[in-house]
């Protein structure tokens, strides 16, 4: 078991060159749980993730995380106990997945020091728990679309962090390759306790797999809490102007949201 | 399970190291024995015996002038020079992740050369203090372009517009300059605009050689961090990068580099631009490309000069042979950006 990290937003307000994105935004992160950040395109989610992770310095308000500012931290002190994979990553061009993979590596080597047995172990882990073991020697530029955001995955799992960030991990995977990302990281939570924040569009996946979500609108907190709480119909109209049915989910007992729309609804058909 | 995984790791890392050594080896061989032909070859042929003697301080009829005082100055300042260019170019390209983020193409030799003109022409400089105004102004040129390019961070395709628009300017003051200095004879011309070893004397390889030492030791020493950068800033970052810090080194080490040679030999053209892809292309992109390409910066120079000298008809100066090696490979790379709807 990892150490339980906690990190805390007071009174957020960043953007990007003075126009505010996020405004007066309080957030307490659930150590050793997974979170899941849901809301409308930009609402302010990756925005919120770079704060969170020192990657945008915030114009008001603070982040820290153990009680200490994460911007006045040491950046390689940081990236050993926090991870993120951003949105939509660029590879270097020509590199292989096992390259790319071992970078994740950097935060847990000394200036000097040389590459380690534990380093292999954590690259050859984490390409295994993505199923990438086989593409190792492959040029991410030769892959598909979900077989190099697995590579980005398995780049993020290789930092081995306690606190790992991911902004729409599940974008580009297929249906099956979707729910075996989000089962490694459930496992990945439960075996060491990582401390998951993700950024989630399918609503109904992020209520069978989170247990906190967190909706965003106009860069402001709308409510946050259990699933239960969070997925209900009032709440999804407000965030996404949506009109919904939450029913049960009948495999996990979470909530499930059905939209309506203005066709292909029972009331219609004659 | 993990324990094959991790020896498809370690055999895919002894390949890549191992071919990695092998063309480094390659480059510095090939460079040897350039360096032996450039001193050998010319008007006339002199045999290696010879060449060896006079190396060793020894005194040769015929061969003491020829090799000593005309061929090794210039294949010594030539491969120095080379690798000062093919070195700080890869590190901008590689910076910015972007061939064309080559200081040769964004003003930053040209503001160099510009000022070495200047500290030549009107204030009649020499020596070091010619390359301390040369490193001043490139260092000038390289933050002038970050700054007029910055908007909530840098974009790479937004620095080589400002870079090539100030670049222009730059060179319309060094021809302006240069026809405020009438003395000046076409030589000396040429060599402020497309870059030239005419001139190279052995006591210009002191300051070079600790240039090489100390800024490219420089780079080297951060050459891990610089590597991430290629990754993007967000991921470099979140991996433990301090991004702003080792650009500013980065930078400062190359343009140190590029404008110490710029003000020796002039701005070579497109040694800079072209050392580093061609490495890459050489040793793959394992590892830190900033060896390889100081070594192909070294050897463009050399059989560039020597082509110039020898291989065409009449003679021409280095930068004329690697202008025109550079230029098709630029329209190479803009075509490409634009086939693949990318930005430059
Ligand atoms: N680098 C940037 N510079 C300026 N504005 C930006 C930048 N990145 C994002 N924005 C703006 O900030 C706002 C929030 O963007 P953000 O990326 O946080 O949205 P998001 O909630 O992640 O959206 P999506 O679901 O589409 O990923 C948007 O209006 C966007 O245009
Ligand atoms: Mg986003």
């Amino acid at each position: 078991m990892t150490v339980d990290h906690q990190l805390s937003v007071t009174e957020l307000t960043a953007g990007y060159g003075g126009t505010p994105i996020l405004q007066g935004l309080n957030l307490d992160l659930l150590p050793g749980q997974i979170t899941a950040i849901v809301g409308a395109n930009a609402c302010g989610k990756s925005t919120l993730l770079r704060v969170m992770s020192r990657l945008l310095r915030p114009d008001a308000g603070q982040v820290t995380l153990d009680g200490g500012s994460i911007h006045r931290m040491p950046t390689r002190a940081l990236a050993r106990v926090l991870g993120l994979l951003p949105q939509s990553p660029v590879a270097p061009e020509g590199i292989t997945v096992a390259d790319l993979v071992s970078r994740g590596r950097h935060p847990h080597q000394g200036l000097v020091s040389r590459w380690r047995r534990t380093d292999d172990e954590a690259v050859a882990a984490a390409l295994d728990a993505t199923r990438m073991s086989d593409l190792a020697d492959r040029s991410v530029d030769e892959l598909s679309g979900g077989q190099r955001q697995r590579a980005w995955i398995a780049m993020a799992l290789a930092q081995d962090t306690d606190l790992l960030m991911l902004d729409e991990p599940t974008t580009f995977l297929d249906v099956s390759h979707q729910i075996e990302l989000l089962d490694l990281l459930c496992d990945l939570n439960a075996r060491r306790g990582t401390t998951i924040v993700m950024v989630l569009h399918d609503l109904n996946l992020a209520a069978r797999y989170a247990d906190h979500l967190v909706a965003l609108r106009h860069g402001q907190l709308l409510v946050q809490g259990p699933p239960e709480d969070v997925l209900v119909e009032r709440t999804v109209h407000q965030v996404f102007g949506l009109t919904s049915r939450i029913v049960t989910d009948p495999v996990s007992g979470r909530p499930m949201m059905l939209p309506i729309g203005r066709h292909r609804t029972r009331a219609e058909s004659p | 399970m993990t324990s094959t995984t991790i020896g498809i790791l370690q055999r895919g890392r002894r390949l890549r190291r191992g071919w990695r050594r092998a063309m480094i080896g390659g480059l510095l061989a090939l460079l040897a024995v350039c360096f032996l032909l450039a001193l050998m070859l010319g008007q006339s042929v002199t045999p290696p015996a010879d060449v060896l003697r006079v190396l060793l301080g020894g005194d040769v009829a015929g061969a003491s002038f020829t090799v000593g005082q005309l061929r090794l100055p210039r294949a010594v300042i030539s491969i120095l020079a080379g690798m000062c260019f093919g070195m700080g170019g890869a590190a901008f390209q590689v910076m910015l992740r972007n061939p064309l983020a080559s200081p040769d193409i964004i003003g930053i030799s040209a503001g160099a050369s510009a000022a070495a003109v200047f500290a030549i022409v009107f204030l009649s400089l020499d020596g070091a203090s010619v390359s301390g105004i040369a490193i001043a102004a490139g260092l000038g040129v390289a933050l002038l372009i970050y700054a007029l390019s910055f908007k909530g961070g840098v974009a790479g395709s937004r620095l080589i517009l400002v870079g090539i628009g100030i670049s222009a300017m730059i060179h319309s003051f060094i021809a302006y300059a240069l026809a405020r200095a009438p003395a000046w004879d076409l030589q000396e011309a040429m060599r402020w605009l497309t870059g030239s070893v005419n001139g190279a004397r052995l006591d210009q390889a002191g300051l070079l050689l600790l240039v090489l030492l100390v800024l490219g030791g420089l780079l080297l020493a951060r050459s891990r961090d610089l590597e991430m950068l290629r990754m993007g800033d967000d991921v470099a970052s979140a991996l433990g990068v301090r991004v702003g810090m080792t650009r500013m080194t980065v930078i400062l080490g190359a343009v140190g580099l590029i404008a110490v040679a710029t003000a020796t030999t002039g701005p070579i053209a497109f040694t800079a631009f072209l050392s580093g892809p061609i490495a890459a292309r050489v040793v793959g992109s394992h590892g830190s490309v900033l060896v390889p390409a100081a070594l192909v910066g070294a050897l463009l120079v050399l059989t560039g000069d020597y082509a110039g000298q020898f291989l065409l008809p009449g003679r021409y100066p280095v930068g004329v042979v690697t202008g025109a090696l550079g230029a098709p490979f630029l329209i190479f790379l803009i075509i490409r950006a634009n086939r693949t709807g990318g930005t430059l």
